[in-house]
């Protein structure tokens, strides 16, 4: 089963969330920005050639307009191969643990798994950012020296930054799931 | 923290909280409060514990309350206190005196999305020495929400800096709902210091917890013993005292002194016992931490008190509290704390004061005191923080039907009210605050700040998950009637 919702992100921009339930013990949630679009990109690159331009005039030195081409295409290669993430998928399955997977736009790739008997729970929490107070989701690990601590605090969907609606939709399938897992304790 | 230990244990799964609930269903409304002030647990004081009990009681009546203050250290982000107050600690730069540096706009686009996502109806701000309050006053202004101001402190006129805080008061307030200040003195005060309408200023007392201070008869020496809880300052009267003590002693073998707080009329006291060779019978402690005065009033038999200005003699209601025979000087609003059957009023004199203690020594020996437990019984009706929420709703209820002023008229009282030249300034900068807000709004519409889930009022998630099981049952019921 797959389904497609649509929700925005804190600054109110579009994200995509693609939900599919390989079975009731194993589900997958990908979080989808738009692409980097043509608009601000040439937005960008018009900035840096005019200024470099303007700079150029007053001391003509055409080494300030070829730094600006290499600034510009550096850049850019860098935004899209460390910065921009198109997508993140988190991938629940019951039995083995959760996975976290950020896909950059230069087609770049990572990873982070974390074995089910680490998972304490996984809650909405709270927190100030920059000059905004927003809702996250996040994974607590369990603490291997004390029974009811937590260790670590995982946070999701970091880059996307989701509203509250959509972290509401992800939690209770996870929920459902640890749930799950709970009910049956023996067969793990 | 000894405050909330004690406020969990009093209102915390006792069933007398209970019957409280259905009424606040048919009180007509509801409000969301947001209580802002820079000083807030871990840091300790007066003002916090006020704020504090006064958000635990409204929340007991139905209302959301948030709070909002600075990061303190570590202490950074949202908490959750007892029956889910929520606390904002904002990472704003503290300045001075555990007070945030001020330049009355850096705060706005946190304060805005916070009052936004809690969809906050009234501000209330706490002390006029938190650069925080008045931030957030202004802040609400501009955005067209309901204010309240309580005052907490007393001030002078003379000198360059109470000159200049109450210019800054003035123009604080000169445009706020209402005004709460804790005494008739401290109203008379604020009212001459911030050149106010007495008519939007109310007087709500601070009140006491009893449970802290509860009478404990075995604690009592079997001599009659005299406790004397103050700081050792010309204020507080210490040179009476140091006049009182000797003539005392000579007339009454079996009568000791407890003497407890600290200051530079200490000397004077331990003068008083080296000549006169009191050694034995009056003691000295020293500075007392606020959880300790129970302990110490309890010893005692009598309270004295020799202040000579008081807006709001906290200390006589405390130890009365403890069951003791309170005997003080005439002074300030003292006269209205304790009804005359539960006190002994004096002339300042050392003469006056000496026949007053003469006075309750003799009902003493005679026994016709009432006793401990009798005292505590009428005395804690009288200051409970129930009370006093239940006052401070009347004026939430007050203010949520009047207008707040908007922008043209908002300037023009800045202008008229406050002189011509900090009036231009202030109504100046208030007129980039708007702009500022304008800026905010169009960057960030409210349409995409989430709103909070809400931890108490009357959708308040926190009392649905109330652990114990029939509770929990009677609110599903009244949330549904809701």
């Amino acid at each position: 089963m797959e389904d497609e919702l649509s929700f925005s992100d804190i600054y109110g921009g579009r994200l995509a969330l693609q939900r599919r339930y390989y079975s009731p013990s194993c589900r997958e949630f990908c979080l989808s920005c738009p692409r980097l679009s043509l608009r601000s990109l040439t937005a960008v690159t018009c900035t840096v050639w005019l200024a470099a331009y303007g700079l150029f005039t007053l001391c003509e030195n055409s080494m300030i307009l070829s730094a600006a081409i290499f600034i510009t295409l550096l850049g850019l290669l860098g935004y899209l191969h460390f910065v921009k993430i198109d997508q993140e998928t988190l991938l629940i399955i019951d039995s083995l643990g959760i996975q976290m997977t950020s896909s950059y736009a230069s087609g770049k790739e990572s990873t982070t798994f974390i074995e089910m008997g680490k998972v304490k729970d996984v809650i909405i929490n709270e927190a100030i950012y920059m000059q905004k107070v927003i809702y996250y989701l996040c994974i607590l690990l369990n603490d291997p020296v004390e029974p009811h601590g937590i260790s670590q605090v995982v946070p999701v969907f970091q880059s996307a930054k989701p509203r509250l609606d959509c972290l509401i939709e992800v939690y209770r399938s996870c929920q459902e799931i640890l749930a799950h897992r709970k009910a049956t304790p023996t067969s793990s | 923290m000894a405050y909330q230990g004690g406020g969990g244990h009093d209102h915390g799964p006792s069933p007398a909280l209970y019957p409280v609930s259905p009424e606040s269903l048919f009180t007509c409304r509801t409000h969301n409060i947001c209580m802002v002030s820079d000083f807030f647990y871990p840091n300790m004081g007066g003002v916090e514990s006020h704020i504090y009990q006064l958000s635990q009681c409204l929340i007991e009546r139905g209302h959301k309350v948030i709070i909002v203050t600075h990061a303190y250290g570590n202490r950074k982000g949202i908490r959750y206190l007892t029956k889910g107050l929520k606390v904002y600690y904002l990472p704003l730069k503290v300045m001075y005196n555990q007070s945030t540096a001020t330049t009355l706009f850096h705060s706005l686009p946190l304060l805005r999305y916070i009052f936004v996502r809690e969809r906050v109806t009234i501000i209330h701000s706490h002390s006029s020495f938190s650069a925080m309050a008045h931030d957030a006053l202004f802040h609400a202004k501009t955005m067209g929400l309901r204010t309240v101001f309580t005052d907490h402190s007393l001030f002078g006129f003379a000198d360059v800096s109470s000159v200049l805080t109450n210019k800054l008061l003035t123009v604080s307030l000169c445009d706020t709902n209402h005004i709460i200040c804790v005494s008739y003195t401290s109203k008379e005060n604020t009212v001459l210091r911030a050149a106010l309408n007495p008519e939007i200023v109310s007087v709500i007392p601070n009140a006491v917890d009893p449970t802290d201070f509860t009478p404990d008869p075995f604690r009592r020496h079997g001599s009659m013993t005299i406790v004397i809880v103050s700081r050792l300052v010309y204020r507080k009267g210490t040179d009476l005292l140091s006049g009182i003590i000797p003539k005392l002693c000579r007339k009454y073998q079996d009568l000791n002194f407890i003497i407890g707080g600290e200051g530079p009329k200490r000397i004077i006291l331990e003068e008083v016992r080296e000549r006169y060779q009191l050694h034995d019978r009056v003691r000295l402690l020293g500075a007392l931490e606020h959880k300790d005065v129970r302990n110490v009033l309890v010893q005692g038999h009598i309270f004295l008190n020799t202040s000579l200005t008081e807006a709001f003699c906290m200390a006589i209601v405390e130890a009365a509290s403890c069951g003791l025979q309170v005997v003080s000087t005439r002074v300030g609003g003292i006269p209205e704390v304790l009804p005359e059957n539960l006190i002994i009023l004096c002339e300042p004199s050392v003469k006056s004061l000496c026949e007053g203690l003469e006075k309750a020594i003799s009902q003493l020996k005679s026994g016709t005191l009432p006793a401990p437990e009798k005292i505590h019984n009428i005395v804690k009706t009288f200051y409970t923080w129930r009370n006093v929420a239940e006052r401070t709703e009347k004026v939430y209820n007050r203010v949520a039907g009047e207008t707040v002023l908007p922008m043209d008229k908002r300037l023009e009282r800045l202008m008229s009210h406050c002189g011509p030249v900090t009036g231009c300034i202030f109504a100046l900068l208030a007129v980039f605050n708007f702009l500022f807000l304008t800026f905010l709004r169009w960057m960030i519409p409210d349409s995409i700040i989430d709103v909070a889930v809400d931890a108490t009022g009357p959708k308040g998630a926190w009392t649905n998950q109330y652990p114990y099981g029939r509770k929990r049952g009677g609110d599903n019921e009244t949330s549904k009637t809701r």
